[in-house]
């Protein structure tokens, strides 16, 4: 198995870590945009970019409430998301293991 | 301060890394997330250890040479409340903290678990009252009742939440709380004081050495995923 094995989509630092932060809170919760940025110190472009990829592939579904400057934008993995990572993962420990 | 990880927008493909980068940087990033989102740092259970050995032990001084029993003086029980005060505001704190951002699910169950913690300890409130009032016990069964009584409900109720929820960690606590308190009622309305401080603050300094061990970080061999 070589790193070609691995989900490209996730295998990039700031997706991963987006990834990998989302999927730390139980099925059902959700992360706002704001608290996402500061705990990971994307700068708001660069996190839009990398949310709207991952949003697109159907790893992860933003959701947003309220409306004008109350307006609030939260993410959360899918069950495709969260596959995709269980996936990514098991396949980094074979690499590692040198399966 | 922002930083930029990962390569600007627009980049064609952005920055690789080998696989044990890659490992490194997921377990870093779950560590670091858990640690965040998790309100339940070292120093809230040291405060509740201080808070149990120094309350219960002004009261314990109060009433150890009390014969016959009385029950504690009010300025003892306003310490005593005060301290318990301080505690829950730091755990409100640091909850409020921790979870900022997080909405969904989890968040609703707790917030209907609280409703129901808070109405079901009023209602035992109202009862101890109703018990005392009615003259018929004495103020060592009124006062063992109150704080034994209390500590050994509200234990075996969040006992049972947790059971539900499958969270074993806070089991591991839920439980010897039951005993300490099982523990002071057989100690009597004097004793009972000093049992549950001393117990109590014993077994919150073991969770935050246990919570501190935890933060430290997970070992690199721990490649996984979920909550």
């Amino acid at each position: 198995m070589t790193a070609e094995a691995l989900d490209p989509l996730i295998h990039v630092p700031a997706r991963l870590q987006i990834m990998a932060t989302l999927a730390t809170l139980p099925d059902g919760d959700q992360l706002s945009f704001k608290r996402l940025q500061d705990m990971l110190e994307l700068t708001p472009g660069n996190l839009i970019t990398h949310l709207r990829k991952l949003e697109e592939a159907g790893y992860l579904a933003t959701s947003k409430t309220g409306s004008g400057p109350a307006s609030r934008t939260s993410v959360a993995l899918t069950d495709d998301g969260r596959h995709a990572l269980d996936i990514y993962a098991t396949t980094l420990r074979g690499l590692l293991n040198g399966v | 301060m922002s930083t930029h990880i990962g390569p600007p927008s627009g980049t064609p493909e952005e920055s690789r890394m080998d696989p044990g980068e890659a490992a490194r940087l997921l377990e870093q990033t779950q560590a670091k997330s858990r640690r965040s989102l998790d309100f339940r740092a070292p120093w809230i259970a040291l405060v509740a250890a201080a808070v149990a050995l120094v309350g219960f032990g002004i009261v314990w001084l109060n009433v150890r040479n009390q014969h016959p029993f009385t029950g504690p003086s009010p300025v003892s029980l306003v310490v005593l409340y005060g301290l318990i005060a301080v505690r829950i505001a730091t755990v409100i704190y640091a909850r409020a903290r921790a979870r900022s951002g997080v909405s969904g699910h989890s968040v609703t169950v707790q917030r209907n678990e609280a409703v129901v913690m808070g109405g079901a300890l009023l209602v035992w409130y109202v009862v101890l009252i109703a018990i005392a009032s009615s003259g018929q016990h004495d103020a060592g069964f009124d006062w063992s009742l109150g704080l034994s009584g209390t500590l050994i409900a509200l234990a075996v109720l969040w006992t049972g939440r947790c059971a539900i929820h499958k969270n074993w960690r806070e089991l591991a606590l839920t439980v010897p709380v039951a005993l300490i308190a099982a523990a002071g009622a057989i100690a009597g309305p004097r004793g009972m004081w000093l049992v549950n401080g001393v117990g109590l603050c014993v077994l919150l300094l073991v969770t935050a050495a246990f919570a501190r061990r935890q933060r430290r970080g997970t070992p690199t061999h721990m490649v996984r995923t979920g909550a």
